[in-house]
């Protein structure tokens, strides 16, 4: 018994010895990796880091011919970079009074002329949302020794939202020339002097010469009236991914002929901002859309696209790159003949309650007239997901997108009442019934059901005149978690939508279209 | 039908409560209007800026200003607003809206102008600051006058820049466009250094100071300075520049790499290099330790060159005695003599060449000490044969065929 006992002890003892062992271990390597984090090398000097551009507003050089000396490219890029950048940062310290980075882009006495401003916003609790839309700059100046420039900044458009303890007060653009004064100093090019003054406004002219017109509440296409008769269009394969990996073009091309052989005109597609990689949008991306498009072309198709898919954040100071996202898609298919209009956003007013109406809605209207300015030929929309939003930013679309999915018997009723209203043409952009009876969904409509739903819409749309496009072509295998969330219910309900079943066999509903 | 009556009336009675809504909005906003009652609109800065709203009602007003840096909201219960010393201290357009529970009442601008009456601060930059002589280079001063609150001054405000050069004192008078007042001043042709200041109304700016370096030099000449003419290995011969000027004849910088290229007889290329001090540049160089003869050429890279000489090398010694003993494996090569029948000093290379029947086997290279040397090709290595030697000593060489080593 006595042995036992010792063994025990023993065990303990050794145990605890081990313990501890391994604690002092912990303790002494814990000790030591503390003491050898913090700065590291690269940060002993003030050394520039490679940044991305946070901040991407219109910038044109209208002239850099000086009197001083000519100035190189790469200075050019470098003042123009620092220049934004101290926008920008000034920008962020009157939205949350943080004033980091304003020590890097503005001189000693210049800091000053920020620091104190916003110690009274602070105090007041007033905080100001602002970005600038777009720089004109002329280079007034750059000394001999490459060390000073004076620059003129014209018809800043300045775009802000001030808020008093979170109450939105005043929403103004305000449009002015300023002058400025950088120094090189530590290799940023500071401002020294910012001096606002009255804006000379130049008016910018726009072509009126346009490819798709409205005129009244119709819809012409060069010089002739169109009626849209279409469908939301995703491949069958890549749902929600269209311009992926997976893209084949011979795909496309297929389907475009089944959408023209059940007597569609018109197809809907979804560029994704992520996707199509954001403020600097890719080349590769480009060309698939492009493919699209001439495919569409080919077979006499037109097409809706939408931007912006998935895009979340309407914050100010987001504008400017989003600005530059649809810059470059807009501008390089703005001649393009098979895009009947641009679709800013996919039901946009989803995002009022979780990102603020005014946000969402300051940034639809300055998308639409970027848009116009991007590209004068084609029209501007917005996809609203139901009748109610319709009317929001009647005046800077083109025409009027919404979406219906509610019950079909009320839909003439309150189409007839809301385009009482809109005297734009007004396009009902998704609507459709899914086919989706089953496990997940017993009491779901049957494909007979949607093939009557369809067959009374046709009629409704026929009666009416309406501008049309369904959702959609296909069934889907996979619904992405993005789109319908993690319930098996709904993404089930989401995957019937299409009059072409998951085998490629046509469900009834594809039948009512052909007249 | 019934329905659709029902709608109109519905759709009716909603237009109108919305009129009607509309209607006491605007008899709201109606009944608090403003007057600006001070009508001044362009103030200097440093002056109190005051801006009084006459309300046809007292309430709560507040004042949004946006100026060069930035923004601010300002609160006020009875129309009155004073503006904050940032704001009314520093130049610029300031826009303000007044506003009544965030409907714009009324919005206009002010201007503040530069305060011209205070005393100038001047902020200079000069760059760059050193330039070559000629004319061709020039250094250029900005100056930015501003008042005591740092406003730059208006446009064609006068700036009196002066310089300093050697004997010249100039004057000039510029004027001020978009902020800032410049000038290129160009080099003179000589080298030294310019004083520069400015000045506007009574305020006078620090000295700067611009350095004029000499302009590039010209081609120069070179010339080779020897204790004697004997090719002794043992001496050194120097070989200098004249003075390199530029073309307006300054001393070119201190410090000016010059490069020597000589070429010997077999067209092997040696090379030395000096920095000039005082414009002349001495490099160095040993005799060569056989006959020879020298070609000489100076150049600055890429920039200028120098004539070209040549120098002649005497042998030293004619001849040389050679003594072989102990069974020829001891060679002693010497005495070796001089041009005055002197002993060569220390040092001077002798070399032995060991070969059988036009085989090389080895070269045995040592140095003079007391104007002798001396070779063992030892058992060891050399087995016992005939051996062919060449020694060869400052240029002269001998050969020995045959010679059996025992």
């Amino acid at each position: 018994m006595s042995t036992w006992n010792k063994n025990i002890y023993r065990s303990v003892i050794l145990a605890s010895f081990l313990g501890i062992i391994i604690l002092m271990l912990f303790g002494i390597s814990q000790v030591l990796s503390y003491l050898n984090t913090g700065a590291d090398r690269s940060s002993m000097l003030h050394l520039k880091l490679e940044n991305n551009q946070v901040y991407l507003p219109k910038v044109i050089w209208k002239d850099t011919i000086n009197p001083g000396r000519p100035i190189e490219k790469q200075t050019l890029y470098d003042i123009e970079k620092d220049y934004l950048n101290a926008w920008y940062v000034r920008q962020v310290a009157y939205q949350t009074y943080d004033t980091l980075g304003v020590d890097d882009y503005y001189t000693t006495k210049a800091r000053q002329r920020i620091t104190e401003p916003i110690a009274v916003n602070k105090t007041n609790g007033v905080a100001i949302h602002s970005t600038t839309i777009n720089h004109n700059l002329l280079l007034d100046f750059y000394s001999a020794d490459g060390q000073l420039a004076v620059l003129t900044d014209k018809n800043v458009r300045e775009y802000q939202r001030i808020y008093k303890e979170d109450q939105l007060l005043l929403e103004t653009e305000i449009i002015s020339d300023y002058k400025v004064l950088l120094l090189l100093e530590d290799g940023f090019w500071r401002i020294r002097h910012l001096i606002k003054e009255e804006a000379q406004t130049i008016k910018d002219t726009i072509n009126t010469e346009r490819l798709v017109k409205i005129k009244e509440d119709k819809i012409y296409i060069e010089d002739s009236g169109f009626q849209i008769k279409g469908i939301n269009y995703y491949p069958q394969k890549t749902p929600w991914d269209m311009f992926g990996d997976d893209f084949d073009s011979n795909i496309i091309e297929q389907d475009f002929d089944i959408i023209k052989t059940i007597g569609l005109n018109t197809v809907r597609v979804f560029l994704q901002y992520e996707d199509f990689g954001k403020a600097t949008v890719k080349e590769e991306k480009l060309q698939k859309l492009q493919q699209v498009l001439d495919q569409a072309e080919a077979k006499n198709l037109k097409v809706v696209i939408t931007l912006f898919d998935f895009y979340g954040d309407y914050s100010v100071l987001d504008w400017t790159l989003t600005h530059r996202h649809a810059e470059q898609i807009v501008n390089r298919f703005r001649t393009h003949k098979a895009i009947v209009a641009w679709d800013i956003k996919n039901e946009p007013n989803l995002d009022f309650e979780s990102r603020g109406k005014e946000n969402v809605l300051a940034w639809l209207g300055e998308m639409a007239r970027q848009i116009k300015q991007f590209d004068p030929n084609h029209l501007v929309t917005i996809g609203w997901s139901d009748i109610e939003s319709a009317s929001l930013l009647m005046d800077e679309v083109d025409f009027v997108s919404f979406h219906y999915y509610e019950n079909i018997d009320d839909f003439e009723d309150l189409y007839v009442s809301m385009s009482s209203q809109i005297d734009k043409p007004i396009v009902l952009q998704e609507f459709g019934l899914s086919s989706s009876r089953g496990f997940w969904n017993p009491l779901g409509a049957s494909e007979k059901e949607q093939a009557e739903y369809y067959t009374q819409f046709r009629e409704i749309t026929q009666k009416q005149n309406i501008h049309y496009l369904f959702w959609t072509l296909y069934d889907f295998d996979n619904v992405p978690t993005d789109v319908a969330g993690n319930l098996p219910w709904r993404k089930h309900k989401q995957k019937y939508f299409g009059v072409i079943d998951v085998e490629g066999n046509r469900k009834e509903a594809s039948k009512f279209i052909r007249d | 039908m019934n329905f659709r009556r029902i709608h109109i009336v519905l759709g009716s009675l909603i237009l109108i409560c919305f009129s009607v809504s509309f209607n006491t909005m605007l008899i709201d906003s109606a009944q608090v209007s403003v007057v600006l009652k001070s009508k001044k609109e362009i103030y200097t800065a440093g002056e109190e800026i005051q801006l009084n709203f006459e309300l046809n009602t007292p309430v709560s007003t507040q004042l949004f200003l946006h100026s060069s840096f930035g923004n601010i909201l300002l609160q006020s219960e009875n129309g009155q607003f004073i503006l904050p010393k940032f704001l009314s201290n520093n130049k610029g357009v300031i826009q303000y809206t007044l506003l009544h529970d965030s409907e714009q009442l009324l919005s206009g601008i002010i201007k503040v102008l530069a305060n011209t009456n205070t005393k100038v601060q001047l902020e200079s930059y000069i760059g760059p600051p050193s330039i070559t002589a000629g004319g061709n280079d020039y250094t250029m001063p900005v100056i930015i006058p501003a008042d005591i609150y740092d406003n730059p001054l208006p446009d064609s405000t006068e700036i009196v820049l002066k310089h300093q050069f050697l004997s010249n004192e100039k004057e000039e008078i510029v004027y001020t466009k978009d902020l800032i007042g410049w000038s290129t001043i160009f080099s003179y042709e000589q080298s030294g250094r310019l004083l520069l200041s400015s000045k506007v109304k009574e305020t006078s700016s620090k000295e700067f100071s611009i350095v004029v370096f000499p302009a590039i030099p010209e081609s120069f000449q070179i010339n080779a300075k020897r204790k004697h003419e004997y090719a002794d290995g043992n001496q050194i011969a120097e070989l200098i520049t004249s003075t390199l000027n530029d073309q307006y004849g300054n001393i070119i910088s201190d410090g000016t790499l010059v490069t020597f290229q000589i070429k010997n007889k077999k067209g092997v290329l040696l090379k030395t290099q000096a920095s000039t001090v005082r414009g002349i540049a001495i490099a160095k160089m040993l005799h060569p330790d056989h006959e020879d003869s020298w070609e000489i050429k100076a150049f600055v890279s890429g920039i200028a060159e120098s004539d070209t000489i040549h120098i002649e090398y005497e042998s030293v010694l004619d001849d040389f005695k050679v003594q072989f003993s102990e069974n020829n494996r001891e060679i002693i090569v010497g005495p070796l003599v001089s041009f005055m029948e002197q002993l060569i000093p220390d040092g001077a290379t002798v070399v032995l060449r060991i070969s059988q029947e036009d085989n090389l086997i080895d070269t045995k290279m040592t140095t003079s000490s007391n104007g002798v040397v001396t070779f063992k090709v030892s058992e060891g290595f050399y087995a016992n044969g005939n051996y062919n030697l060449k020694i060869k000593v400052l240029g002269v060489e001998k050969q020995y065929e045959n010679i059996l080593m025992q």
